[in-house]
């Protein structure tokens, strides 16, 4: 019976070694060779096993569009200094800067009647028939001077502005290209918020020597206008 | 039938259309207590709605410094860049309401202008691309209106801002080639009437408002010619702008 105890120590001991020996505790002085790191590799061309079922949300804000250009034809009298009052056609645009400045081009033409002079003596001829016509091209500057409301009846309000321009410009008739400057006053009407009507009264004066004197003649225009906001 | 059927086909087309419109519009959910919608485009017009926290607004378009906008409820009226700009996107992030392009670093320049070219008046309109803040490239062309000719002159050339950074004025310097072509008023006519030509220029620019400013330019040229002595000619401009 002695034997019994020490068989019983010597098996648990043998156990306990063979249980301790996968620990590092037993490991302690050969220490150089590190575990292989465990790699699991994916076999290639194959997918993975796990695949994002997300579908991304395609985050995109709308641009907001600038109505800032507006584009237009009018049409009106053309009172020509010495030469009497006739029709007038053009077109316009305009990029506004600010509620208030706002930069303007003009295109027209007209083509002027007879000079009282050729009415008195039918036989005088100041203008040939191919330098009747008169044209200009204008870049202006314009001011909104009184922008406001106009009412319609109880229930209807159109915004409007009151504005001057100043300006530069090429004025062609009988046939000479001629520096001229031009003031003008103007009232816009905004039918709706993309269409606007204008009314407009502007002066281009310029040099002329066609009367032998060289003054400063006043071509001043009345005009109605459409004109569009994109 | 038929005519019912056509009916729905064309209020499901209406309304495919009309939803499709509304997703193409800026949505910004309001902030700051409230947001005021005005009656027009501009300081003066009075608040006629205003829609209040959390609410959802709809952006149509801008003129100048102003947004049309809708409220929920299918008001519709003006907002200011400075109320809309303090609104949100759904997501939390800030309202992608551009601020004022800065002067001191913007891209592009449109202007036009009055000036003296040879003695004659000049009406002049330009634009300008900026490389950095201090190096330009400008595209000029110009007519000069005379007495004895016109002149119609197309230039290019390159520009250095000394300090961009200076907002009022701000001197510049400049150099490039131009051509002109004159056509006779009064007779005798002109040598030569197409030229190539060469200039330097000193000028200033300067901010006005907004996206408005000011700039000054002189310029020597010397005309190319085939002629004994070398024509030069003198310029002095001034001319409004729009920068982008």
């Amino acid at each position: 019976m002695e034997i019994r105890p020490r068989s019983v120590l010597l098996t648990a001991a043998l156990l306990a070694a063979v249980l301790l020996s996968g620990c590092s505790w037993f490991r302690r002085g050969g220490q150089s060779a590190a575990p292989a790191p465990v790699v699991a590799e994916e076999p290639q061309g194959e997918p993975s096993i796990v695949e994002p079922q997300v579908t991304r949300r395609d985050v995109h804000t709308p641009k907001v569009k600038a109505k800032d250009f507006e584009l237009g034809a009018y049409f009106g009298a053309l009172a020509i200094q010495d030469f009497g009052t006739n029709p007038l056609y053009g077109v316009r645009a305009a990029y506004h800067v600010s509620e208030d400045i706002f930069f303007e081009a003009f295109l027209a033409r007209s083509e002027a009647g007879k000079s009282s002079l050729e009415d008195v003596f039918p036989g005088i001829t100041v203008v040939g028939s191919s330098g009747r016509q008169f044209t200009y091209y204008d870049l202006d500057v314009g001011y909104n001077v009184l922008p406001g409301e106009i009412f319609l009846g109880r229930g209807r309000a159109f915004n409007s502005a009151l504005y001057v321009t100043v300006g530069i410009g090429d004025v062609k008739f009988a046939n000479q290209d001629q520096f001229a400057l031009n003031f003008g006053v103007g009232e816009r009407l905004l039918i709706t918020d993309w269409l606007a009507a204008h009314i407009d009264v502007r002066d281009h004066v310029f040099e002329s020597d066609l009367f032998g004197v060289t003054k400063n003649v006043h071509n001043v225009e009345a005009t109605l206008g459409l004109s569009v906001f994109f | 039938m038929l005519r019912l059927l056509a009916r729905v086909l064309l209020l499901q087309a209406f309304l495919a259309v009309s939803v499709h419109a509304a997703a193409e519009n800026l949505q910004l959910v309001v902030s700051e207590p409230y947001l005021e919608m005005h009656s027009g485009p501009g300081r003066g017009y009075p608040v006629i709605y205003v829609i209040g926290r959390d609410e959802v607004v709809t952006v149509l378009y801008s003129r100048t410094d102003w947004y049309k906008v809708r409220a929920p409820r299918g008001q519709e009226g003006w907002a200011r860049r400075e109320e809309l700009a303090l609104t949100k996107l759904a997501s939390g992030e800030p309202a992608p309401i551009p601020p004022y392009p800065d002067f001191a670093s913007h891209r592009w320049e449109v202007g036009a202008g009055y000036g003296v070219y040879n003695r004659q008046n000049l009406v002049t309109a330009y634009a300008d691309f900026s490389f950095t803040d201090s190096l330009d490239i400008e595209a000029v062309i110009q007519q000069a209106l005379g007495t004895l000719d016109n002149r119609y002159v197309a230039s290019i050339g390159i520009r250095h801002t000394m300090i961009p950074e200076w907002k009022w004025f701000s001197p510049t310097v400049g150099i490039g080639t131009a051509y002109q072509h004159i056509s006779e008023k009064v007779p005798p006519a002109p040598l030569e009437d197409n030229n190539q030509l060469a200039y330097v220029s000193v000028g200033a620019r300067g901010f006005i408002t907004r996206r408005f400013m000011w700039r000054f330019d002189w310029r020597a040229y010397v005309v190319f010619n085939n002629l004994n002595v070398n024509e030069e000619l003198e310029e002095w401009k001034f001319g409004l702008a729009v920068f982008f």
